[in-house]
Protein backbone atom coordinates (compact mmCIF):
# COMPACT_ATOMS: atom_id res chain seq x y z
CA UNK A 1 0.00 0.00 0.00
CA UNK A 2 2.49 2.42 1.34
CA UNK A 3 4.49 1.49 -2.20
CA UNK A 4 1.59 2.68 -4.35
CA UNK A 5 1.34 5.63 -2.52
CA UNK A 6 5.08 6.64 -3.47
CA UNK A 7 4.63 5.62 -6.78
CA UNK A 8 1.95 8.23 -7.12
CA UNK A 9 3.41 11.50 -5.77
CA UNK A 10 4.88 12.90 -9.06
CA UNK A 11 1.63 12.43 -10.63
CA UNK A 12 -0.08 14.44 -7.84
CA UNK A 13 2.45 17.07 -8.16
CA UNK A 14 1.73 17.78 -12.03
CA UNK A 15 -1.62 17.34 -11.42
CA UNK A 16 -1.04 20.39 -8.62
CA UNK A 17 0.70 22.32 -11.38
CA UNK A 18 -1.45 21.94 -14.52
CA UNK A 19 -4.46 22.16 -12.33
CA UNK A 20 -6.19 19.45 -14.01
CA UNK A 21 -9.03 17.65 -12.00
CA UNK A 22 -7.80 13.88 -12.13
CA UNK A 23 -9.98 11.42 -9.76
CA UNK A 24 -7.10 10.42 -7.67
CA UNK A 25 -7.24 6.10 -7.50
CA UNK A 26 -7.51 6.49 -11.14
CA UNK A 27 -4.21 8.00 -11.42
CA UNK A 28 -2.58 5.63 -8.94
CA UNK A 29 -3.33 2.81 -11.49
CA UNK A 30 -2.14 4.34 -13.69
CA UNK A 31 1.17 5.71 -12.74
CA UNK A 32 1.21 1.96 -11.79
CA UNK A 33 0.76 0.42 -14.94
CA UNK A 34 3.57 2.96 -16.58
CA UNK A 35 6.07 1.98 -14.09
CA UNK A 36 5.37 -1.94 -15.20
CA UNK A 37 6.32 -1.50 -18.55
CA UNK A 38 7.78 1.38 -18.71
CA UNK A 39 11.87 0.77 -20.01
CA UNK A 40 14.78 0.73 -17.15
CA UNK A 41 11.10 2.01 -14.40
CA UNK A 42 11.14 1.03 -11.05
CA UNK A 43 9.18 -1.37 -9.04
CA UNK A 44 9.07 -1.39 -5.03
CA UNK A 45 10.43 -4.65 -3.89
CA UNK A 46 7.22 -5.97 -2.48
CA UNK A 47 5.81 -5.42 -5.90
CA UNK A 48 8.92 -7.01 -7.55
CA UNK A 49 8.19 -10.22 -5.29
CA UNK A 50 4.76 -10.24 -5.95
CA UNK A 51 5.47 -10.24 -9.49
CA UNK A 52 7.69 -13.34 -9.36
CA UNK A 53 5.46 -15.18 -7.43
CA UNK A 54 2.57 -14.91 -9.47
CA UNK A 55 4.83 -15.66 -12.39
CA UNK A 56 5.92 -18.82 -11.30
CA UNK A 57 2.47 -19.91 -10.07
CA UNK A 58 0.92 -19.34 -13.27
CA UNK A 59 3.38 -21.33 -15.09
CA UNK A 60 3.06 -24.31 -12.24
CA UNK A 61 -0.93 -24.17 -12.64
CA UNK A 62 -0.78 -23.87 -16.39
CA UNK A 63 1.76 -27.20 -16.37
CA UNK A 64 -1.06 -28.36 -13.68
CA UNK A 65 -3.99 -27.66 -16.07
CA UNK A 66 -2.72 -28.75 -19.28
CA UNK A 67 -2.14 -32.28 -17.93
CA UNK A 68 -4.98 -32.87 -16.13
CA UNK A 69 -6.80 -31.81 -19.41
CA UNK A 70 -5.35 -34.31 -21.09
CA UNK A 71 -3.13 -31.36 -23.75
CA UNK A 72 -0.34 -33.45 -22.45
CA UNK A 73 -0.15 -36.95 -21.55
CA UNK A 74 1.26 -37.08 -18.07
CA UNK A 75 3.67 -40.13 -18.74
CA UNK A 76 5.52 -37.80 -20.61
CA UNK A 77 5.35 -34.67 -18.77
CA UNK A 78 3.83 -35.60 -15.20
CA UNK A 79 2.07 -32.89 -13.70
CA UNK A 80 3.73 -30.78 -10.77
CA UNK A 81 0.79 -32.09 -8.32
CA UNK A 82 2.55 -35.89 -9.10
CA UNK A 83 6.17 -34.66 -9.07
CA UNK A 84 5.87 -33.17 -5.55
CA UNK A 85 4.24 -36.26 -4.51
CA UNK A 86 7.50 -37.99 -6.14
CA UNK A 87 9.83 -35.88 -4.99
CA UNK A 88 8.89 -36.58 -1.31
CA UNK A 89 8.56 -40.41 -1.74
CA UNK A 90 12.18 -40.18 -3.04
CA UNK A 91 13.60 -38.08 -0.09
CA UNK A 92 11.70 -40.45 2.57
CA UNK A 93 12.58 -43.58 0.94
CA UNK A 94 15.09 -43.66 -1.93
CA UNK A 95 17.99 -40.87 -0.35
CA UNK A 96 17.06 -38.24 -2.90
CA UNK A 97 18.62 -35.83 -0.05
CA UNK A 98 21.69 -37.85 -0.30
CA UNK A 99 22.35 -37.79 -3.90
CA UNK A 100 21.71 -34.34 -3.73
CA UNK A 101 24.39 -33.69 -1.06
CA UNK A 102 26.45 -35.74 -3.12
CA UNK A 103 25.98 -34.22 -6.23
CA UNK A 104 26.53 -30.46 -4.16
CA UNK A 105 29.86 -31.73 -3.24
CA UNK A 106 31.14 -32.37 -6.08
CA UNK A 107 30.08 -29.03 -7.47
CA UNK A 108 31.99 -27.28 -4.95
CA UNK A 109 34.82 -29.59 -4.56
CA UNK A 110 35.69 -28.88 -8.58
CA UNK A 111 34.62 -25.08 -8.41
CA UNK A 112 36.70 -24.40 -5.76
CA UNK A 113 39.32 -25.87 -7.20
CA UNK A 114 38.95 -23.86 -10.10
CA UNK A 115 38.36 -20.58 -8.49
CA UNK A 116 41.69 -21.32 -6.96
CA UNK A 117 43.46 -22.24 -10.33
CA UNK A 118 41.90 -19.52 -12.44
CA UNK A 119 41.94 -16.35 -9.74
CA UNK A 120 45.72 -16.04 -9.68
CA UNK A 121 46.24 -17.28 -13.43
CA UNK A 122 43.78 -14.96 -14.44
CA UNK A 123 45.22 -12.08 -12.57
CA UNK A 124 48.77 -12.68 -13.56
CA UNK A 125 47.36 -13.27 -17.75
CA UNK A 126 45.86 -10.01 -17.47
CA UNK A 127 48.69 -7.97 -16.11
CA UNK A 128 51.63 -9.48 -17.44
CA UNK A 129 51.75 -9.02 -21.01
CA UNK A 130 54.23 -12.19 -21.62
CA UNK A 131 52.07 -14.37 -19.35
CA UNK A 132 49.34 -13.59 -21.09
CA UNK A 133 50.41 -14.27 -24.77
CA UNK A 134 51.86 -17.46 -23.45
CA UNK A 135 48.40 -18.64 -22.38
CA UNK A 136 45.54 -16.94 -24.16
CA UNK A 137 46.01 -19.27 -27.29
CA UNK A 138 46.26 -22.18 -25.25
CA UNK A 139 43.01 -21.47 -23.05
CA UNK A 140 41.34 -20.10 -26.04
CA UNK A 141 41.32 -23.26 -27.88
CA UNK A 142 40.48 -25.55 -24.83
CA UNK A 143 37.89 -23.28 -23.78
CA UNK A 144 36.07 -24.20 -27.32
CA UNK A 145 36.45 -27.53 -26.94
CA UNK A 146 32.78 -29.07 -25.85
CA UNK A 147 33.10 -31.03 -22.26
CA UNK A 148 31.00 -34.04 -23.62
CA UNK A 149 33.71 -34.92 -26.08
CA UNK A 150 36.22 -34.94 -23.88
CA UNK A 151 34.33 -37.80 -21.63
CA UNK A 152 35.82 -40.45 -23.23
CA UNK A 153 39.42 -39.46 -23.31
CA UNK A 154 39.18 -38.50 -19.34
CA UNK A 155 37.35 -42.14 -18.45
CA UNK A 156 40.63 -43.91 -20.13
CA UNK A 157 42.62 -41.28 -17.51
CA UNK A 158 41.09 -41.31 -14.56
CA UNK A 159 38.70 -44.67 -14.52
CA UNK A 160 35.06 -44.54 -13.68
CA UNK A 161 36.08 -42.48 -10.30
CA UNK A 162 35.43 -39.17 -8.57
CA UNK A 163 38.49 -37.78 -9.99
CA UNK A 164 36.49 -38.09 -13.57
CA UNK A 165 33.63 -36.42 -12.32
CA UNK A 166 35.89 -33.41 -10.45
CA UNK A 167 38.51 -33.17 -14.05
CA UNK A 168 35.12 -32.88 -16.09
CA UNK A 169 33.71 -30.39 -14.18
CA UNK A 170 36.99 -28.52 -14.16
CA UNK A 171 37.37 -28.22 -17.51
CA UNK A 172 33.88 -26.79 -17.90
CA UNK A 173 34.69 -24.07 -15.45
CA UNK A 174 38.37 -23.24 -15.30
CA UNK A 175 39.11 -22.37 -18.45
CA UNK A 176 35.73 -19.87 -18.86
CA UNK A 177 36.99 -18.51 -15.68
CA UNK A 178 40.35 -17.82 -15.98
CA UNK A 179 39.07 -15.44 -19.15
CA UNK A 180 36.79 -13.79 -16.96
CA UNK A 181 39.27 -13.22 -14.51
CA UNK A 182 41.44 -11.59 -16.75
CA UNK A 183 39.20 -9.41 -17.93
CA UNK A 184 37.72 -8.38 -14.34
CA UNK A 185 41.56 -7.12 -13.77
CA UNK A 186 41.60 -5.67 -16.87
CA UNK A 187 38.44 -3.35 -16.40
CA UNK A 188 40.41 -2.14 -13.41
CA UNK A 189 40.47 1.91 -13.80
CA UNK A 190 44.20 2.88 -14.67
CA UNK A 191 43.32 5.45 -12.53
CA UNK A 192 42.95 3.30 -9.47
CA UNK A 193 46.35 1.36 -10.21
CA UNK A 194 48.27 4.82 -10.34
CA UNK A 195 46.56 6.54 -7.23
CA UNK A 196 47.81 3.23 -5.34
CA UNK A 197 51.62 3.89 -6.97
CA UNK A 198 51.89 7.64 -6.58
CA UNK A 199 51.10 7.29 -2.96
CA UNK A 200 54.04 4.95 -2.42
CA UNK A 201 52.37 1.23 -2.89
CA UNK A 202 54.61 -1.68 -4.26
CA UNK A 203 53.25 -3.51 -6.89
CA UNK A 204 52.37 -6.25 -4.63
CA UNK A 205 50.48 -3.64 -2.01
CA UNK A 206 48.81 -2.16 -4.90
CA UNK A 207 47.30 -5.75 -6.11
CA UNK A 208 46.38 -6.55 -2.77
CA UNK A 209 44.97 -3.03 -1.73
CA UNK A 210 43.70 -1.68 -4.61
CA UNK A 211 43.33 -3.71 -7.97
CA UNK A 212 41.93 -7.14 -5.82
CA UNK A 213 39.41 -4.58 -4.19
CA UNK A 214 38.63 -2.99 -7.17
CA UNK A 215 37.70 -6.26 -8.91
CA UNK A 216 35.97 -7.90 -6.30
CA UNK A 217 32.28 -7.07 -6.94
CA UNK A 218 32.46 -8.11 -10.90
CA UNK A 219 34.80 -11.44 -9.81
CA UNK A 220 31.77 -12.44 -7.63
CA UNK A 221 29.01 -12.05 -9.68
CA UNK A 222 31.34 -14.07 -12.71
CA UNK A 223 31.56 -16.60 -10.08
CA UNK A 224 28.22 -16.71 -9.43
CA UNK A 225 27.45 -17.56 -13.12
CA UNK A 226 29.93 -19.60 -13.51
CA UNK A 227 29.20 -22.00 -10.54
CA UNK A 228 25.66 -22.19 -12.28
CA UNK A 229 27.78 -23.74 -15.22
CA UNK A 230 29.04 -26.70 -12.88
CA UNK A 231 26.03 -28.21 -12.61
CA UNK A 232 25.57 -28.79 -16.05
CA UNK A 233 28.24 -30.64 -16.60
CA UNK A 234 27.92 -32.67 -13.46
CA UNK A 235 24.78 -34.00 -15.07
CA UNK A 236 26.53 -35.37 -17.50
CA UNK A 237 29.47 -36.37 -15.93
CA UNK A 238 27.41 -38.56 -13.79
CA UNK A 239 24.96 -39.50 -16.37
CA UNK A 240 27.90 -41.47 -17.78
CA UNK A 241 30.16 -42.43 -15.10
CA UNK A 242 28.34 -42.57 -11.41
CA UNK A 243 26.51 -45.08 -9.14
CA UNK A 244 25.01 -41.60 -7.23
CA UNK A 245 24.09 -37.94 -7.50
CA UNK A 246 21.13 -36.30 -9.03
CA UNK A 247 22.76 -37.20 -12.34
CA UNK A 248 22.51 -41.07 -11.81
CA UNK A 249 19.14 -40.83 -10.28
CA UNK A 250 17.82 -38.97 -12.96
CA UNK A 251 19.19 -41.40 -15.64
CA UNK A 252 18.34 -44.70 -13.86
CA UNK A 253 14.72 -43.22 -13.67
CA UNK A 254 14.93 -42.53 -17.36
CA UNK A 255 15.34 -46.50 -17.58
CA UNK A 256 12.07 -47.34 -16.48
CA UNK A 257 10.11 -44.43 -18.23
CA UNK A 258 9.78 -43.04 -14.37
CA UNK A 259 9.16 -39.36 -15.70
CA UNK A 260 7.73 -38.19 -12.45
CA UNK A 261 11.03 -39.55 -10.39
CA UNK A 262 13.37 -37.68 -13.90
CA UNK A 263 11.01 -34.73 -13.01
CA UNK A 264 11.63 -34.33 -9.29
CA UNK A 265 15.34 -34.73 -9.74
CA UNK A 266 15.09 -32.36 -12.02
CA UNK A 267 13.13 -30.05 -9.85
CA UNK A 268 15.59 -30.74 -7.08
CA UNK A 269 18.29 -29.41 -9.19
CA UNK A 270 16.29 -26.02 -9.75
CA UNK A 271 15.95 -25.74 -6.57
CA UNK A 272 19.35 -26.27 -5.19
CA UNK A 273 20.35 -23.39 -8.08
CA UNK A 274 17.58 -21.01 -6.99
CA UNK A 275 18.83 -21.30 -3.52
CA UNK A 276 22.37 -21.06 -3.98
CA UNK A 277 21.83 -18.19 -6.45
CA UNK A 278 19.33 -16.18 -4.08
CA UNK A 279 22.49 -16.93 -1.09
CA UNK A 280 25.13 -15.39 -3.32
CA UNK A 281 23.11 -11.98 -4.17
CA UNK A 282 22.46 -11.71 -0.76
CA UNK A 283 26.08 -11.68 -0.12
CA UNK A 284 27.31 -9.69 -2.91
CA UNK A 285 24.68 -7.35 -1.69
CA UNK A 286 26.11 -7.56 2.33
CA UNK A 287 29.82 -7.79 0.88
CA UNK A 288 29.35 -4.79 -1.71
CA UNK A 289 27.23 -1.75 -0.13
CA UNK A 290 29.06 0.70 -1.01
CA UNK A 291 28.14 -0.20 -4.63
CA UNK B 1 76.92 27.89 -6.92
CA UNK B 2 73.53 28.57 -8.23
CA UNK B 3 70.59 27.27 -6.24
CA UNK B 4 69.02 23.98 -8.42
CA UNK B 5 65.86 24.81 -9.91
CA UNK B 6 63.03 23.08 -8.20
CA UNK B 7 61.16 21.28 -11.12
CA UNK B 8 62.99 20.97 -14.51
CA UNK B 9 61.72 19.75 -17.64
CA UNK B 10 64.91 19.24 -19.70
CA UNK B 11 65.15 18.59 -23.42
CA UNK B 12 61.75 16.62 -23.13
CA UNK B 13 60.44 14.75 -26.15
CA UNK B 14 57.64 12.26 -26.68
CA UNK B 15 56.44 9.72 -29.05
CA UNK B 16 53.86 6.82 -28.99
CA UNK B 17 55.10 4.82 -31.31
CA UNK B 18 54.84 6.94 -34.57
CA UNK B 19 53.09 9.46 -33.26
CA UNK B 20 54.73 12.52 -31.98
CA UNK B 21 53.23 13.54 -28.44
CA UNK B 22 55.57 15.87 -27.33
CA UNK B 23 57.36 18.43 -29.92
CA UNK B 24 61.13 18.77 -29.81
CA UNK B 25 62.18 20.36 -27.27
CA UNK B 26 60.32 20.79 -24.13
CA UNK B 27 62.21 22.94 -21.37
CA UNK B 28 60.41 24.35 -18.62
CA UNK B 29 61.73 25.28 -15.08
CA UNK B 30 59.16 25.38 -12.42
CA UNK B 31 60.00 27.65 -8.47
CA UNK B 32 58.63 25.81 -5.51
CA UNK B 33 55.45 26.56 -4.46
CA UNK B 34 54.29 27.91 -7.79
CA UNK B 35 50.99 27.38 -9.31
CA UNK B 36 51.37 26.47 -12.89
CA UNK B 37 48.92 25.80 -15.59
CA UNK B 38 49.10 23.79 -18.60
CA UNK B 39 46.41 25.43 -21.29
CA UNK B 40 45.80 24.18 -24.34
CA UNK B 41 43.50 22.39 -26.55
CA UNK B 42 42.21 18.62 -25.72
CA UNK B 43 44.42 16.18 -26.73
CA UNK B 44 47.23 18.32 -27.42
CA UNK B 45 49.63 16.52 -25.11
CA UNK B 46 50.12 18.32 -22.22
CA UNK B 47 48.82 15.63 -19.83
CA UNK B 48 51.27 13.51 -20.85
CA UNK B 49 53.69 16.13 -19.87
CA UNK B 50 52.22 16.50 -16.30
CA UNK B 51 52.33 12.47 -16.60
CA UNK B 52 55.94 12.23 -16.60
CA UNK B 53 56.16 14.28 -13.76
CA UNK B 54 54.57 11.84 -12.12
CA UNK B 55 56.75 9.08 -13.18
CA UNK B 56 53.90 7.31 -14.64
CA UNK B 57 55.24 8.40 -18.51
CA UNK B 58 59.10 8.23 -19.58
CA UNK B 59 60.03 10.70 -21.81
CA UNK B 60 61.41 9.67 -25.37
CA UNK B 61 64.56 11.89 -24.81
CA UNK B 62 65.59 14.22 -22.39
CA UNK B 63 64.72 14.25 -18.16
CA UNK B 64 62.77 15.67 -15.82
CA UNK B 65 63.99 17.02 -12.94
CA UNK B 66 62.56 17.28 -9.01
CA UNK B 67 65.77 19.11 -6.08
CA UNK B 68 67.93 17.84 -9.39
CA UNK B 69 67.07 14.11 -9.17
CA UNK B 70 65.74 12.67 -12.77
CA UNK B 71 62.24 11.37 -11.80
CA UNK B 72 62.25 7.23 -13.17
CA UNK B 73 59.21 6.33 -11.30
CA UNK B 74 55.84 7.25 -8.97
CA UNK B 75 56.32 7.86 -5.66
CA UNK B 76 54.61 9.94 -3.30
CA UNK B 77 56.32 13.29 -3.12
CA UNK B 78 54.49 13.53 -6.31
CA UNK B 79 50.50 13.17 -5.69
CA UNK B 80 48.32 12.78 -8.52
CA UNK B 81 44.51 13.95 -8.81
CA UNK B 82 42.18 12.39 -11.81
CA UNK B 83 39.21 13.89 -13.00
CA UNK B 84 37.15 10.36 -12.54
CA UNK B 85 37.97 7.78 -10.62
CA UNK B 86 39.63 9.77 -8.13
CA UNK B 87 38.25 7.80 -5.05
CA UNK B 88 38.28 4.64 -3.91
CA UNK B 89 34.68 3.79 -4.11
CA UNK B 90 34.72 0.57 -1.20
CA UNK B 91 36.72 2.94 1.18
CA UNK B 92 35.07 5.80 3.16
CA UNK B 93 35.90 9.06 2.58
CA UNK B 94 38.18 8.75 5.82
CA UNK B 95 39.38 5.84 4.75
CA UNK B 96 40.56 7.11 1.54
CA UNK B 97 42.02 10.37 2.84
CA UNK B 98 43.79 7.78 5.07
CA UNK B 99 45.08 5.90 1.80
CA UNK B 100 47.46 8.00 1.35
CA UNK B 101 49.04 7.78 4.02
CA UNK B 102 48.91 3.62 4.60
CA UNK B 103 52.66 3.11 3.11
CA UNK B 104 54.23 5.57 5.14
CA UNK B 105 56.19 3.44 8.26
CA UNK B 106 57.81 6.93 9.29
CA UNK B 107 54.48 7.65 11.20
CA UNK B 108 53.39 6.38 14.17
CA UNK B 109 49.30 5.85 14.19
CA UNK B 110 48.81 8.73 16.62
CA UNK B 111 50.23 11.01 14.01
CA UNK B 112 48.16 9.83 10.90
CA UNK B 113 45.25 10.07 13.21
CA UNK B 114 45.86 13.84 13.49
CA UNK B 115 47.15 14.67 9.97
CA UNK B 116 44.00 12.83 8.50
CA UNK B 117 41.58 14.45 11.26
CA UNK B 118 43.40 18.10 10.01
CA UNK B 119 42.97 17.50 6.21
CA UNK B 120 39.98 16.15 6.74
CA UNK B 121 38.74 19.18 8.12
CA UNK B 122 41.04 21.61 6.25
CA UNK B 123 39.15 20.66 2.73
CA UNK B 124 35.96 20.53 4.67
CA UNK B 125 34.79 16.63 4.60
CA UNK B 126 34.72 16.04 8.88
CA UNK B 127 31.32 15.81 9.12
CA UNK B 128 31.33 12.86 5.89
CA UNK B 129 34.13 11.21 7.51
CA UNK B 130 31.84 7.78 6.91
CA UNK B 131 30.04 8.27 3.75
CA UNK B 132 30.92 6.18 1.15
CA UNK B 133 32.23 8.09 -2.09
CA UNK B 134 28.48 7.18 -3.94
CA UNK B 135 26.77 8.97 -0.96
CA UNK B 136 28.88 12.67 -1.94
CA UNK B 137 28.93 14.96 -4.58
CA UNK B 138 31.06 15.02 -7.60
CA UNK B 139 32.98 18.18 -5.69
CA UNK B 140 33.09 16.33 -2.42
CA UNK B 141 34.58 13.78 -4.21
CA UNK B 142 37.45 15.57 -5.53
CA UNK B 143 37.88 16.75 -2.11
CA UNK B 144 38.59 13.59 -0.86
CA UNK B 145 41.37 13.02 -3.96
CA UNK B 146 43.17 16.15 -2.90
CA UNK B 147 42.64 15.81 0.71
CA UNK B 148 44.29 11.91 0.22
CA UNK B 149 47.44 13.57 -1.76
CA UNK B 150 48.44 16.00 0.89
CA UNK B 151 47.97 13.55 3.57
CA UNK B 152 50.38 11.65 1.50
CA UNK B 153 52.99 14.50 1.76
CA UNK B 154 53.01 15.52 -1.58
CA UNK B 155 54.88 18.35 -2.45
CA UNK B 156 53.79 18.49 -5.82
CA UNK B 157 50.27 18.10 -7.01
CA UNK B 158 49.83 17.07 -10.71
CA UNK B 159 46.16 17.57 -11.25
CA UNK B 160 44.31 16.59 -14.72
CA UNK B 161 41.44 18.53 -15.14
CA UNK B 162 40.09 17.95 -11.37
CA UNK B 163 36.89 20.26 -11.76
CA UNK B 164 36.21 19.30 -15.03
CA UNK B 165 33.03 17.21 -14.58
CA UNK B 166 31.44 19.99 -11.75
CA UNK B 167 29.32 22.83 -12.01
CA UNK B 168 30.34 25.92 -12.23
CA UNK B 169 29.34 26.89 -8.57
CA UNK B 170 31.28 23.66 -6.84
CA UNK B 171 33.87 24.05 -9.74
CA UNK B 172 34.59 28.21 -8.06
CA UNK B 173 34.26 27.06 -4.63
CA UNK B 174 37.28 24.21 -5.04
CA UNK B 175 39.33 26.91 -6.95
CA UNK B 176 39.17 29.21 -4.29
CA UNK B 177 39.83 25.90 -1.77
CA UNK B 178 42.56 25.34 -4.13
CA UNK B 179 44.22 28.28 -4.08
CA UNK B 180 43.95 28.74 -0.41
CA UNK B 181 45.30 25.37 0.44
CA UNK B 182 48.09 25.57 -1.96
CA UNK B 183 49.26 29.04 -0.70
CA UNK B 184 48.67 27.59 3.21
CA UNK B 185 50.71 24.28 2.56
CA UNK B 186 53.12 25.78 0.13
CA UNK B 187 52.43 23.14 -2.61
CA UNK B 188 53.55 23.15 -5.93
CA UNK B 189 51.26 22.21 -8.39
CA UNK B 190 50.52 21.55 -11.95
CA UNK B 191 47.32 22.28 -13.28
CA UNK B 192 46.00 21.00 -16.74
CA UNK B 193 42.89 22.72 -18.24
CA UNK B 194 41.49 23.67 -21.10
CA UNK B 195 39.32 26.23 -19.49
CA UNK B 196 40.71 29.63 -19.82
CA UNK B 197 38.57 31.33 -16.49
CA UNK B 198 40.07 28.43 -14.55
CA UNK B 199 43.79 28.84 -16.00
CA UNK B 200 43.37 32.35 -15.18
CA UNK B 201 42.13 32.34 -11.88
CA UNK B 202 44.14 29.75 -10.27
CA UNK B 203 47.67 29.99 -12.00
CA UNK B 204 51.02 32.07 -11.04
CA UNK B 205 52.23 31.08 -14.78
CA UNK B 206 50.32 29.62 -17.79
CA UNK B 207 51.50 27.83 -20.21
CA UNK B 208 49.72 27.58 -23.30
CA UNK B 209 49.96 24.56 -25.43
CA UNK B 210 49.70 24.13 -29.48
CA UNK B 211 47.96 20.92 -30.53
CA UNK B 212 49.36 18.21 -30.92
CA UNK B 213 52.27 17.51 -30.86
CA UNK B 214 52.58 19.72 -27.45
CA UNK B 215 54.33 22.70 -28.05
CA UNK B 216 54.91 26.33 -25.90
CA UNK B 217 53.63 28.91 -27.43
CA UNK B 218 53.46 31.34 -24.49
CA UNK B 219 53.75 32.28 -21.25
CA UNK B 220 51.54 34.67 -19.08
CA UNK B 221 53.11 35.39 -15.62
CA UNK B 222 49.75 35.57 -13.78
CA UNK B 223 51.37 36.33 -10.34
CA UNK B 224 52.90 39.35 -11.71
CA UNK B 225 49.31 40.78 -12.60
CA UNK B 226 46.86 39.17 -9.99
CA UNK B 227 49.50 38.86 -6.93
CA UNK B 228 48.95 35.91 -4.81
CA UNK B 229 45.51 36.21 -3.28
CA UNK B 230 42.24 35.00 -5.45
CA UNK B 231 38.82 36.11 -4.03
CA UNK B 232 35.47 36.03 -6.06
CA UNK B 233 36.07 39.52 -6.20
CA UNK B 234 38.69 39.60 -8.21
CA UNK B 235 37.03 37.32 -10.32
CA UNK B 236 34.33 40.18 -11.45
CA UNK B 237 37.45 42.49 -11.06
CA UNK B 238 38.34 44.80 -14.92
CA UNK B 239 42.19 43.43 -14.41
CA UNK B 240 40.94 40.21 -14.48
CA UNK B 241 38.48 40.58 -17.03
CA UNK B 242 41.54 42.21 -19.15
CA UNK B 243 44.26 39.49 -18.56
CA UNK B 244 41.03 36.47 -19.55
CA UNK B 245 40.79 38.11 -22.76
CA UNK B 246 44.50 38.43 -23.18
CA UNK B 247 44.90 34.76 -22.87
CA UNK B 248 41.92 33.99 -24.49
CA UNK B 249 43.38 35.33 -27.73
CA UNK B 250 46.32 33.22 -27.22
CA UNK B 251 44.15 29.91 -26.83
CA UNK B 252 42.51 31.05 -29.97
CA UNK B 253 45.47 31.36 -32.01
CA UNK B 254 46.86 27.79 -30.57
CA UNK B 255 43.44 26.30 -31.73
CA UNK B 256 43.20 28.40 -34.94
CA UNK B 257 46.85 27.24 -35.86
CA UNK B 258 47.69 24.57 -38.90
CA UNK B 259 50.28 22.24 -37.34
Amino acid sequence: MTSEATVSTPAEGQDSLTAIPVSKPRNVRKRTRNQFFAFRGTLSRSAQIITSISASLFVIALWEISTRLGWINSLFLPPPSVTVETLWTMITQKHLLWNAGISTLRVWVAFTLSVVMAVPIGIAMSSFRGVGAALEPIVDFIRYLPVPALVPLSIIWFGVGETTKIFLLWLGTFFQLVLLVADDMRRVPQEYVEIAYTVGARPFQMLKDVALRAMLPNLFDNLRITLGWCWTYLIIAEIVAADNGLGFVIWAARRYMNTSEVMAGVVTIGIIGLLTDQILRLIHKRLFRYL
Amino acid sequence: MAPEPYLQFDGITKFFGDLEVVAPTFNLTIKRNEFIVFLGPSGSGKTTLMRMVGGLETPSTGEIRLHGRPITEPDRDRGMVFQSYSSFPWLTVAENVAYGMKYRLDMTPERKKARLDHYLKLVGLSDFANSYPNKVSGGMRQRIAIARTLAAGSDVLLMDEPFGALDAQRREDLQIELRRIQQQDAKTIIFVTHDVDEAVFLADRIVVFSKRPARMLEEVDIAAALGPDRTLELRDSERFFKLRTEVLKFVRAAAGQDN
